[in-house]
């Protein structure tokens, strides 16, 4: 009963906004195209347009006129999204934006039914595994939300039990409007079998940030300092160098702690690994990857760090975020801090810096090279707008995908990207005013040169769950690095050779 | 024939009092037996019969036999979890449960009443303080900051503050349950020493026992049956018990330091970063502590002749 009322108003909306979408795309065409005075060559093509754009009208007239004749009605859509930082609220918030966008064109349509967003933004201390469990009981109970935002790395596990729907037929169709403006790798990370089953939300990368003014009192110069994230491209300072410099800040009473990184499990660890030159994913075989000799370095740095060095804490890993990461760096007394882009937003947001004092005091570059002339790396970890099948069940998954579309929009993602300090989805977004007014955002625009995705596969969570464990084994010192390697591959082993290939 | 009459009658009464005695035990025993049979039954066979599969957030019953059974045997981290489960269990139930209980509720009934009540009341506080607020105090307590209520009463000895919580996680996870635990032994044993007759105690100081010795001779004895059923009653409690571990360690501080079974079972099946869980092989762990726990049953009521407490008195007092 509630699915045949829904659809036909629906699909008549959907028609006419398409309707009006397209005409708005002749529209930009036909605008910039044509200056005056230098039509005369195209003035055929100019008439036939013309024709079509009033074909158009002629239509939208006519739906506006169904529309009003189906009556009132409101379409909820319910939207989950999580930060866990606060500061990514749009996420959540460009949705209602565009929702009284489109309830205002819906008025002055003369049309009386309108959209709801019936949202949730999860924050800390909500983190992603519980977000992710609350939204596979909520799927369970019937209770789904219809756009769910998630990590890219999901898309095989949801689309190969059901829960999410293919969009390809969608992209399609709007493919003019804004997808065509996608940046053409973030294509990649929502692909599974050859199939489109999310729309890219935001990127990011994980910078190695330092602290210029500790440096500075190191004895470093101006130009050395805006000459560190150079050498770090080039290979020219280390994971090693990055301990020895932190040690000497340490021993001379500079900072507490040398360098701090994430307290609870995260993905941020495998950059060591990667700058070891470790492999993660063989596309080829669609497997996950161990290399042995990688790890062993990985694990020896780790270990090396805490009890060598002296310059993380061996408490680092049941440390708490505001106490051992955010607040030791922010004021100075921390050196190196390995973090995300989205912290930048986190600490001005929270007041922990101003812009300023980050411009003056921060500095950034790429997680080093494991060594000398190895390439540095970082991670990015896309995340994706789903349309679960409960939507499509409900009736409503073309007006999610509408608003989808609406919030893929240029200047609604820069304001996104901007308060949160992600990176750019869209071409046009890196032109936006917004988004040109943030200098961090374009200096850390190269280190998507020097990214990696972490792999698609149904048992990444098992590999860094084992990861995870063994290194806080490492710095707790519980394990030495040769104990901790034999623990990781006795683990890893237990994923099986059909998911893991292991190599030397 | 009236008597013969008399005794048909009698065995129709009888049976007619057979057959409602019956109907009043089923009556008074459906209900308990639902809610067991809801509550207990039903999610035992259900987490058994997923344990036999590999069951994730796909929720499908994709049966792989003994597979997971087999994974555990093998598995380097099941040993270590059950060493600390074994370590937990015992060190929590002789220092807290059992030996602290006992002692306080010796201590208090020894000392004038109203001191003694004062007492035993401070000890109920952990109990009825909620989870998460008890464990953000010991949070707080051990914390590394000289502000961290350790560091700072240490600090007047002149101190270097310290991270409790990472240097001795066993006795710090021991405490923060004990100091719980300790309060559900302390009212049973209280209970029972207070139900001694006092004949028995002054005859005992007649006879010039000193207070240690009514203690040895007289009241331990006498509440021996309390003492057995607590120890195994606390047994059982903790050996499923986890909630203070994930709220104050979580398992850590290093690689599955305080890591105990039902910890690793929950973390394996309700609690991973990325979401991807295992129920099959959290429910199999699941299966292995019910086992665990009816063989410690079976082992305490042999030992501790629980059938001589069942069974009705040869004599009424």
């Amino acid at each position: 009963m509630r699915r045949k009322g829904v659809s036909r108003p629906i699909s008549i909306l959907v028609a006419l906004i398409v309707g009006i979408l397209i005409g708005a795309v002749i529209g930009y065409a036909l605008t910039p195209k044509t200056p005056a005075g230098t039509a005369a060559s195209s003035s055929g093509d100019l008439e036939k347009l013309r024709t079509e754009n009033e074909q158009l009208k002629a239509k939208v007239e006519e739906l506006t006129k169904k529309l009003a004749a189906t009556g009132g009605g409101e379409i909820t859509i319910k939207v989950w999204t999580i930060g866990p930082d606060p500061p990514s609220e749009y996420r959540l918030k460009n949705f209602q934006i565009a929702a009284d966008m489109l309830n205002k064109w819906l008025a002055a349509l003369g049309s009386k039914v309108r959209v709801k967003i019936d949202g949730q933004f999860f924050v800390r201390p909500v983190e992603w595994g519980e977000y992710k469990n609350k939204f596979y009981l909520a799927y369970k109970s019937g209770k789904a939300p219809d756009i769910y935002l998630t990590g890219h790395e999901d898309v095989g596990f949801l689309a190969s039990n059901g829960y999410i729907i293919p969009l390809d037929d969608y992209i399609k169709e709007y493919w003019d409007t804004v997808y065509y403006d996608v940046i053409p790798t973030l294509w990649e990370a929502v692909k599974y079998q050859g199939k489109i089953w999310g729309v890219p939300q935001d990127t990011e990368a994980r910078p190695m940030y330092f602290r210029k003014d500790v440096l500075k009192k190191l004895g470093w110069s101006d130009e050395e300092i805006a000459q560190l994230p150079e050498k770090v491209k080039r290979g020219e300072f280390t994971l090693e160098d990055l301990l020895k410099v932190a040690k000497e800040a340490v021993d001379r009473g500079l900072v507490k702690r040398g360098i701090v990184h994430r307290v609870k499990e995260g993905y941020d660890y495998f950059q060591f690994y990667l700058a070891f030159e470790g492999r993660l994913w063989d596309a080829k075989a669609g497997k996950m990857v161990f290399t042995k000799s990688a790890w062993r370095k990985t694990l020896q740095w780790f270990h090396d760090a805490v009890w060598k060095y002296k310059v993380i804490s061996p408490t680092q890993f049941s440390g708490d975020w505001d106490k051992d990461f955010h607040g030791p760096f922010t004021k100075g007394e921390a050196l190196f801090l390995s973090g995300g882009t989205w912290h930048k937003g986190e600490w001005v947001s929270k007041g922990l810096l101003t812009d300023q004092e980050f411009r003056e005091k921060v500095g950034y570059m790429l997680h080093p090279a494991g060594e000398r002339g190895g390439r540095p790396v970082t991670l990015s970890h896309p995340l994706i707008y789903t349309i679960t099948k409960q939507a499509q069940e409900r009736g409503v998954a073309d007006v999610a995908f509408l608003l989808i579309t609406m919030v893929t929009d240029p200047h609604l993602n820069a304001n996104h990207a901007v308060k949160s300090s992600h990176l750019a989805i869209l071409y046009s977004e890196i032109s936006d005013s917004r988004y040109r007014k943030e200098p961090f955002l374009a200096d850390v625009a190269y280190m998507l040169d020097y990214t990696t995705f972490i792999p698609n596969h149904p048992k990444w969570g098992d590999y860094s769950r084992i990861v995870f464990n063994v290194l806080r084994g490492v710095e707790s010192g519980d394990l030495t690095p040769d104990q901790a390697f034999n623990e990781l591959l006795s683990g890893i082993k237990g994923l099986g050779s059909d998911s893991v290939i292991i190599e030397d | 024939m009236g008597g013969v009459h008399l005794l048909g009658g009698n065995r129709e009464d009888r049976r007619g009092r057979r057959w409602s005695r019956r109907r009043y035990l089923a009556v008074f025993l459906a209900p308990s037996f639902a809610l067991i049979a809801v509550f207990y039954l039903l999610p035992v066979i259900l987490t058994v019969l997923i344990s036999f599969t590999d069951m994730d957030y796909s929720f499908r019953w994709n049966w792989i036999g003994l597979e997971n059974y087999l994974r555990m045997a093998s598995d380097p981290i099941a040993s270590k979890v059950l060493g600390n489960t074994l370590l937990y269990v015992f060190s929590t139930l002789a220092l807290f449960n059992v030996g602290m209980a006992l002692l306080i509720s010796l201590v208090t009934v020894h000392i004038p009443e109203r001191i003694g009540k004062g007492y035993r009341a401070l000890w109920l506080l952990p109990r009825i303080t909620p989870s998460t607020v008890y464990a953000l105090l010991w949070l707080w307590a051990v914390r590394q900051d000289p502000t961290a209520l350790i560091n700072w009463l240490l600090s007047f000895l002149g101190m270097e503050p310290i991270n409790w919580l990472h240097k001795y996680p066993w006795p710090i996870v021991i405490a923060v349950n004990g100091f719980v635990g300790a309060s559900f032994g302390m009212i049973i044993f209280t209970a029972a020493l207070k139900s001694i007759p006092t004949d028995y105690l002054m005859a005992a100081r007649v006879d010039g026992a000193s207070t240690l010795q009514v203690i040895r001779h007289v009241e331990l004895p006498l509440i021996k049956w309390p003492l057995m059923f607590v120890t195994a009653y606390q047994t059982l409690s903790l050996l499923t018990s986890y909630e203070y571990i994930l709220l104050v360690t979580n398992g850590g501080p290093g690689y599955y330091t305080t890591e105990v079974w039902a910890l690793y079972s929950y973390h394996l099946a309700f609690a991973q970063y990325g979401g991807v869980v295992k129920f099959g092989y959290g429910a199999a762990l699941a299966t292995v502590l019910v086992i665990l726990g009816l063989i410690f049953s079976i082992v305490y009521w042999r030992a501790f002749r629980f059938r001589e407490l069942m069974v009705e008195p040869k004599i009424e007092v």
